[in-house]
């Protein structure tokens, strides 16, 4: 298996912006993944979860090691120690590496650590980003803060030197289910003297309609009404005009009825002056 | 195809797809069935599949974002290395650690002296004029270790069976302290290697004087032999893994200041994971030097012997540097 490597595409969009959240990837079959970089705050914010759990993990095994006599205290004191060591130096090696990257902290904000290159995290990384945590911690963390802050992938001196990064785990649900659109008339063939909107149009008004259900009815038609005038224009639609502006979310609703259909059929193709209008109705919109 | 048509098409394979994954999340592909390894590839490959061609038309972003998440964590699932065999530690001590060592033999040579002479020559200045030690260690400390290593020291062999349980009980008190002590501080040595190496030279050179004093101050007040059999054995592994901590450190320190053809960045990150390695590894000898000061330097054992030990833990110790991993096949260091 050849190595993954940082695609030219983001590498392209990272001059493009001066700041991108994503790192993209592009694996060996040649899938363009995105990741969202995690800023510095939800890191804080793990950091701070994980801290109050740690603390309070070592403070109960204290109570019960020093206030029961289960072992003379010498030892008590020893246990003490290890633990102690182990909470301040694996605490997070551990979690990570057999937790696939995640430390209860993390796992809470919806964090998780991998390898730049889109990898699991494995010991040996998790080991030597967590060493170097003592660099980055110096300060209350302002060495790691201000590393992440100069690093375009908001690496802290730790990841860099292990080679990874922290990404978003957005367990995103499937998108809901298509919207009925059975009931909406698709515009009057007759009425349409212009050109077949592009399919970025198309697509920007199928997103629209997806999500108009978050909006307010009126606050949705304002949203619509730029596109829908535009929109109106570039078809030279020959209806009413004072219907399009007072309802241009059903403006655009019908507009997509009338070529949602049509255009995934002849994608590719420049956009052409209309010939057929009532085929793409059917079968395109069945739920 | 028409997205919705596409995602009412596809919906049945993504959910499978999602099922799989997640299972994959909790408990790792190996107690996957064969039937289910090729079940999950061919799946991984569709969704991919799909994901491109939801890009290339520019459909709905939560559609996109969805399977990007898909495959990306299923990609990161199905890519995920074996984890941690017993064998691979035991490789990793019999032959990758001593050859990562010997690789970088002038950085760990360098961080070695960097400790040992500062404490060869504490140790003899004290010696030579006692005084000396108030000025390195502070008269408090000084008396603590009059305390441990003089007549009255708890070193001694209990005397009585009575008092065994409370030996083993302090034995195991000091056991953690060492552990918490000794790793700790050969840890922040290797880390502080990032600060251009000044705080790794700088802790170095100030714990090397620091014992140094220690040892010089105890042997010129005639505790020398309590001391020297106590530390000897446990010494092997304990100062050597210090000074090569150090010498981590020193490596990535050396890749900032020099790093050749490379960028900084590039070359702190190229030797950054065999320092580590090597930091890791001088881990694991502080753990048997914490065992062995622990429970066997303070044993109630005729010094003769102890120095016999020690000799040859550390005649050990080097060898096992010098020579282990030399002859095995496998990758070079």
């Amino acid at each position: 298996m050849s190595a993954a490597v940082p695609s030219a595409a983001g590498e392209q969009a990272r001059r493009d912006y001066l700041i991108d959240p994503h790192l993209h990837i592009e694996t060996p079959e040649n899938v363009l993944l995105a990741h969202q970089l995690a800023g510095p705050m939800f890191r804080v914010a793990a950091y701070l979860v994980d801290f109050v759990l740690r603390t309070t993990v070592f403070v109960v095994i204290a109570m019960v090691l020093l206030c029961s006599s289960i072992v003379p205290d010498s030892s008590a004191m020893g246990v003490l120690l290890l633990i102690s060591f182990l909470l301040s130096w694996f605490y997070y090696t551990l979690f990570e590496t057999f937790w696939n990257g995640r430390t209860p902290g993390k796992s809470v904000m919806g964090l998780r650590v991998i390898k730049e290159k889109g990898y699991p995290i494995t010991f040996l990384a998790a080991f030597g980003r967590n060493l170097l945590r003592t660099v980055d911690s110096l300060g209350l963390y302002l060495v790691g803060f201000v590393a992440v802050l100069l690093s375009p992938r908001f690496q802290r001196l730790g990841d860099y030197l292990a080679g990874t990064i922290v990404v978003h785990e957005r367990l995103t649900g499937m998108p809901r289910e298509p919207i009925i659109l059975e009931k909406i008339e698709p515009l009057p063939r007759e009425d349409i003297l212009g050109q077949v909107p592009a399919p970025r149009t198309l697509a920007l008004i199928d997103e629209y309609l997806g999500r108009r259900h978050t909006l307010s009815i009126p606050h949705g038609h304002r949203l619509a009404l730029g596109l829908a005038m535009a929109l109106s224009d570039q078809l030279r639609y020959a209806g009413d005009p004072e219907v399009v502006r007072t309802y241009p979310m059903a403006f655009l609703a019908r507009v997509h009825v009338t070529f949602h259909g049509r255009q995934q059929e002849t994608m590719g193709a420049p956009a052409t002056e209309i010939g057929d209008m009532t085929a793409p109705r059917e079968g395109s919109h069945r739920r | 195809m028409t997205k919705n048509a596409f995602i009412q098409q596809r919906r049945a394979s993504w959910r499978r797809f999602e099922a799989l994954s997640s299972r994959a999340r909790a408990a790792g592909t190996r107690k996957f069935s064969s039937q289910e390894i090729s079940l999950y590839s061919r799946l991984l490959r569709e969704v991919s599949r799909d994901l491109a061609i939801v890009r290339s038309h520019g459909w709905d972003p939560r559609l996109e974002q969805y399977l990007n998440e898909l495959a990306a964590t299923g990609y990161n699932n199905f890519y995920r290395s074996p984890s941690g065999t017993w064998r691979q530690i035991l490789r990793f001590v019999t032959t990758d650690y001593p050859r990562k060592v010997r690789a970088y033999g002038v950085a760990i040579l360098l961080g070695c002296a960097l400790f040992f002479v500062p404490f060869i020559a504490a140790w003899s200045a004290v010696y030579a004029e006692p005084q000396r030690v108030e000025r390195i260690l502070g008269a408090e400390q000084t008396e603590q270790i009059d305390e441990m290593y003089g007549p009255e020291s708890p070193l001694g062999s209990p005397t009585d069976i009575s008092a065994i349980p409370d030996y083993v009980d302090e034995r195991s008190g000091m056991f953690g302290f060492y552990i918490f002590n000794n790793i700790g501080i050969a840890f922040r040595t290797f880390a502080l290697g990032l600060t251009f190496a000044v705080g790794t030279v700088y802790t170095l050179l100030s714990n090397g004087i620091q014992i140094g004093a220690i040892v010089g101050h105890v042997h010129a007040s005639g505790n020398g032999e309590r001391l020297f059999s106590f530390i000897v054995t446990h010494g092997s592994f304990e100062l050597t893994a210090i000074g090569i901590a150090g010498g981590a450190g020193l490596i990535l320190g050396n890749a900032l200041l020099h790093p050749g053809q490379r960028t900084r960045w590039e070359a702190l990150k190229v030797q950054g994971l065999d320092a580590i390695q090597i930091a890791g590894g001088a881990g694991l000898m502080l753990l048997a030097a914490a065992f062995l000061e622990a429970y066997w330097s303070p044993a109630p054992i005729a010094p003769i012997y102890k120095y016999i030990v020690g000799v040859v833990a550390w005649v050990m110790v080097i060898a096992y540097l010098v020579f282990a991993g030399r002859w095995s096949r496998g990758a070079t260091p």
